[in-house]
């Protein structure tokens, strides 16, 4: 796959070329390409002169960070304490089920990527997924199944 | 527009009160992330378009707020009328034109908006006479869905700056040091360090440059008080570290926002914008000698990064290990430099402390924890949210007042607070007084101030084994007894989950972790036994019915539960369906079986039966 | 200087030195696998674990990691009390669980009285126990070919994306450093392979033998301690020969001249 990094300056230069600013340019890197291809960790590197082996690490060590290809649709299941003990487990079973994968992969038709995520801060409406940056609370087992347009 | 003085403030705050006064009606829309999700935008937005056929004397688009949370998030979306405050909960956007043409335009109250109350069934018209409001007290969610976060001119309007305006003009960076180490305020992020003490410390290092940083990490899973504040009331952290970064004599600082926020990092950053625009950022502060400016560092997902050394590796851009420190961070923190770091809900209670007082502040809570906490009650409790209650209030209190009991009215048994580093404690503690000390004292802590609350049908030896299944991911893998130790210690307690463990292992998994505690390296380590030694202490007797009987009191652990069909079944089908395994069979409406070799245990057919027809065993 | 007392002798020690340091000067012995002069220390291990009070502190004592805990006034250092021992064996009993294999950690934890992990042992457990030494001396030279990637106990070390690195020379300072034996190369004639990395090892100019030299040591020697362009062209013996011959012609001609 040949991808189009012209856009990648652009984005680093947002943030001032600054090696300190690194994790946000991580990240809005992956926002515009949905996971961090190692060419644009590469580049990266080399424009802000940081070594590869930093750039390698921090993709590694923070959570919000892919280094694979993710789906079209990013569900992610909240595992934060109130939606554990509210049956997140269940939810995450079902969407697995329905989809097929488990958490941290994505389908093989490359629609959906299920994440399992640490508290994502909506705990008065446990349990909770994200679809797409939309929150879905108070879920069920079916409610859950009915958040994913597949059979 | 640049406020020099502060005659210029105080203009701005009555150009706001002046042009509110035209109003005769308000609408206040929560628009924090749980309202949104049960769709506020769009409330607000039908609030745009029939405003746009309508034109109403005393009431424009204008006077239609897109609020901060106001922590009733269960009953979302949340629509307040004032003056009057009449309370609507669960609107749709097909109601606005009736609220508009009934409410706004009569005054007139809808019965069928209004909140019920649980207890007695009664409609409630008002919010300050819901419960879960009537128990608390908002020093620092004051301005929590009154004001719209995203605009500067209501938080002046509000009062806002009034502080920062005294401290600058009228007060000595000592004096301002004085007054907050004499208010008592101690940090919210968890340990309950002495806010003053740390900034007289921070100003008494010798150094060019110093740092104020404000943890907005938040990574207790189960809290978002943070996350509310730094939505619903950016300004008020802003002036907080403003006014912390003139004490100890900063001019740099950082707020560190966790990137599962999207909306608190929009709003923290237009509120830094627009104090910029105004001066009250930047070079010459209020038109004084004073500069400071702030950025926003965004964390990319690790609890981690909550520790402080980790957490200032991260905003320096690099991998978030924390590193060992017999010299602290406040004398070596940032780029080795002198920082004060707080988190958002210590900041936001600096500006009514310089406005009011030291001796005011000091008058809330109790002697040793002066003022209120806030926290996210979450759980099997009926009125989920986030409050603000004074320091001191006891657990019963919050759970049973605020909170309104234990859903479906099940017994209550046990409340976590302190999220991986604190503990559970059970019914009989539950007149313990909510403060730093206590807590602490009790084997839990008061941590950032999550808190769930637990009933019959959660496991605590699951509890536990949640926490360090959550621990074991999140450690950063830098020291030994936290890497291998905590990964021990989760086998140890999965093995009681699943029916193998022994009482001898109960006695291992103590002396484990007592040397994890002692040996690790930062205080991801140091505490992160604390939810299982706080299990083993109060509910000893779940983990031997677990180990002599392998039996799961609560019905959780997978391995030592069986689920059947009872004759309540009306063969409805529904739980085919949901069914991984493939395990359910039966002719429709006729009693469906479980074939136990294919069930693998997951509860969902329990979760979704509407007649009580699935038990567990 | 400051004055202590470590396992009840009072000592002297200059201010700012590390504990680890003044204890082992006293031929007590501590292990510490993350410790090496040429880095900072790190605090990884855990092992160098000591137990600390005062007069002061009325009974109350505290546990710190020896290579980061500067030397203080005053300070009653206990090196081998029942609990620091416990600490360690405990530690050392995680390791014992985590690279079953390592020789290194077989025989410590034996000294401690440990011949078999009482935890569940990782069979595949490799012998790398992350004290960072490794990447830390990488990164002191500059080069940074190799970091930690990921966390926790999926936390290893690497080049990035498990690729041959650019910067990598090719020196293995970190198999040197590593204290379990973990990172290996193959050398094989004038060929060396570390870090998926193939390189040409330089020949003595005079015998041919391999100088153990990659072309790109050589360029970073030269280029960070300005050496004369031909002093790493020949080995050890040949120059030690050349210097021979040299004299011996000075011998010679010097007879010449009588």
């Amino acid at each position: 796959m040949c991808q189009d990094f012209s856009r990648l300056p652009e984005i680093i230069a947002r943030h001032r070329q600054s090696s300190e600013s690194l994790i946000m340019i991580l990240q809005d890197i992956q926002q515009e390409y949905h996971y961090l291809p190692p060419e644009a960790l590469t580049l990266t590197a080399e424009t802000l002169a940081v070594p590869l082996s930093k750039v390698a690490s921090i993709a590694t060590f923070y959570n919000s960070f892919s280094l694979k290809p993710r789906g079209k649709n990013i569900v992610k299941v909240c595992l934060g304490t109130a939606c554990h003990i509210r049956g997140a487990r269940l939810i995450q079973d079902q969407l697995e089920h329905k989809l097929g994968i488990s958490a941290g992969e994505t389908t093989s038709d490359s629609e959906y990527t299920l994440e399992a995520v640490a508290c994502v801060g909506a705990c008065a409406m446990a349990p909770v997924v994200i679809v797409n940056e939309k929150y879905h609370g108070s879920l069920n087992v079916n409610k859950a199944a009915k958040l994913l347009k597949r059979k | 527009m640049c406020i020099k003085n502060s005659r210029q403030l105080k203009q701005v705050q009555r150009d706001f009160l002046t042009r509110d006064k035209q109003f005769t009606r308000k609408a206040l829309i929560c628009c924090g992330t749980g309202c949104l999700a049960n769709g506020a935008q769009a409330i607000v937005d039908e609030f745009r378009i029939v405003m746009k056929k309508k034109r109403i004397t005393g009431f424009s688009f204008e006077a239609v707020r897109s609020t901060g949370c106001h922590g009733f998030c269960e009953q979302g979306p949340l629509v307040i009328i004032e003056p009057e405050g009449i309370f609507y909960t669960k609107v749709k956007t097909s109601q606005v034109t009736d609220i508009i043409d009934t409410t706004i335009r009569k005054g007139v109250v809808i019965e069928r908006l209004l909140f019920t109350n649980p207890v007695d069934g009664q409609k409630i018209t008002h919010y300050p006479e819901v419960d879960f409001f009537t128990h608390q007290q908002r020093i620092v969610l004051r301005n929590l869905g009154k004001i719209a976060p995203h605009d500067i001119k209501e938080y002046i309007g509000n009062g806002g700056y009034a502080a920062l305006d005294k401290a600058l003009r009228r007060m000595q960076p000592q004096e301002v040091i004085d007054e907050i180490s004499r208010s008592g305020l101690r940090g919210r992020g968890g340990g309950g360090f002495s806010t003053g003490r740390k900034w007289q410390t921070c100003a008494d290092v010798e150094s060019e440059m110093r740092y104020v940083v404000c943890n907005g990490d938040e990574g207790d899973p189960g809290a978002f008080m943070d996350r509310s504040i730094m939505e619903g009331d950016p300004h008020a952290v802003l002036e907080g570290m403003i006014i912390a970064a003139y004490a100890v004599g900063a001019n740099q600082g950082y707020i560190y926002v966790r990137e599962e926020y999207p909306l608190a990092v929009i709003h923290v950053q237009k509120a830094i914008e627009d104090c910029r625009e105004i001066g009250l950022l930047g070079k010459n502060i209020f038109g004084t000698e004073f500069s400071f400016d702030i950025r926003i560092a965004r964390g990319a997902g690790a609890f981690v990064c909550g520790e402080s050394s980790a957490l200032m590796k991260s905003v320096a851009g690099e991998v978030g290990e924390p590193r060992a420190k017999y010299i602290r961070s406040v004398v070596k923190g940032l780029y080795d430099q002198p920082t004060v770091l707080n988190n958002v809900e210590t900041y936001a209670n600096v500006p009514i402390i310089i406005d009011k007082g030291a001796n005011w502040y000091c008058k809330i809570g109790t002697p040793k924890s002066a003022g209120t906490k806030v926290f996210s009650l979450v759980g099997k409790v009926r009125n989920t949210g986030l409050i603000e209650v004074p320091m001191g209030i006891t657990l019963r209190r919050i759970i049973f007042d605020v909170g309104g009991g234990i859903i479906d009215d099940r017994p209550f048994k046990a409340v976590q607070t302190g999220g991986p580093s604190g503990g559970c404690l059970p019914d009989s503690m539950l007149d313990l007084p909510v403060d730093f000390d206590t807590l602490t004292a009790n084997g839990s802590m008061m941590g950032s101030g999550g808190m769930i609350v637990m009933d019959d049908l959660t496991c605590m030896v699951d509890v536990a084994r949640y926490f360090l299944e959550f621990l074991v991911k999140e450690s950063c893998g830098k020291c030994v007894p936290c890497r291998e130790g905590l990964y021990q210690l989760h086998g140890l307690v999965q093995k009681v989950c699943a029916g193998q463990g022994s009482e001898q292992d109960l006695d291992r998994m103590e002396q484990l972790s007592e040397v994890i505690v002692r040996g690790s390296l930062c205080g991801l380590g140091q505490s992160g036994p604390n939810p299982l030694l706080s299990t083993l202490k109060y509910f000893r007797e779940e983990y031997l019915e677990h180990i002599l009987h392998r039996r799961c009191p609560a019905g959780v652990c997978r391995d030592l539960i069986i689920y059947t069909i009872n004759e309540k079944c009306t063969g409805c089908g529904a739980c085919v369906k949901p069914c991984a395994d493939v395990a359910i069979t039966g002719e429709k409406k006729k009693l469906h079986v479980i074939d136990q070799d294919k069930c693998t245990q997951c509860g969902a057919c329990m979760a979704v039966c509407n007649f009580d027809a699935v038990e567990v065993h | 200087m400051v004055t202590l007392t470590i396992n009840g002798k009072q000592i002297k020690a200059p201010a700012g030195e590390m504990l680890l340091e003044t204890i082992r000067r006293q031929d007590i012995e501590i292990p510490a696998l993350c410790h090496h002069a040429a880095v900072e220390p790190f605090g990884a291990c855990r092992l160098c674990t000591v137990e600390i009070t005062r007069q002061s502190w009325d009974g109350w004592k505290n546990y710190v990691t020896s290579c980061l805990f500067p030397v203080e006034e005053g300070l009653i250092v206990q090196t081998h009390s029942s609990e620091v021992t416990r600490i360690r064996c405990t530690i050392l009993d995680l390791l014992l669980a985590s690279s079953p294999n390592s020789r290194v950690i077989q025989d410590l934890a034996s000294e401690y009285g440990i011949l078999a992990s009482s935890y569940v042992v990782d069979a595949a457990g490799d012998d790398c126990i992350l004290c960072g030494l490794c990447t830390r001396v990488c990164s002191e030279l500059g080069m940074n070919a190799i970091a930690t990637v990921e966390r926790g106990r999926l936390k290893k070390v690497d080049t990035p994306f498990s690729e041959p690195s650019a910067s990598c020379i090719g020196c293995t300072i970190c198999a040197q450093v590593c204290p379990t034996g973990h990172i290996r190369f193959e050398e094989r004639g004038l060929k060396r392979k570390i870090w998926y990395k193939e390189f040409k090892l330089i020949a003595c100019s005079e015998c041919g033998r391999s100088l153990k030299l990659t072309p790109e040591m050589k360029q970073y020697f030269s280029e960070r301690q300005q050496l004369p362009e031909d002093y790493l062209e020949q080995c050890a013996d040949c120059k030690q020969k050349q210097t021979v011959d040299r004299f011996n012609r000075i011998i010679d001609r010097s007879e010449e001249v009588i």
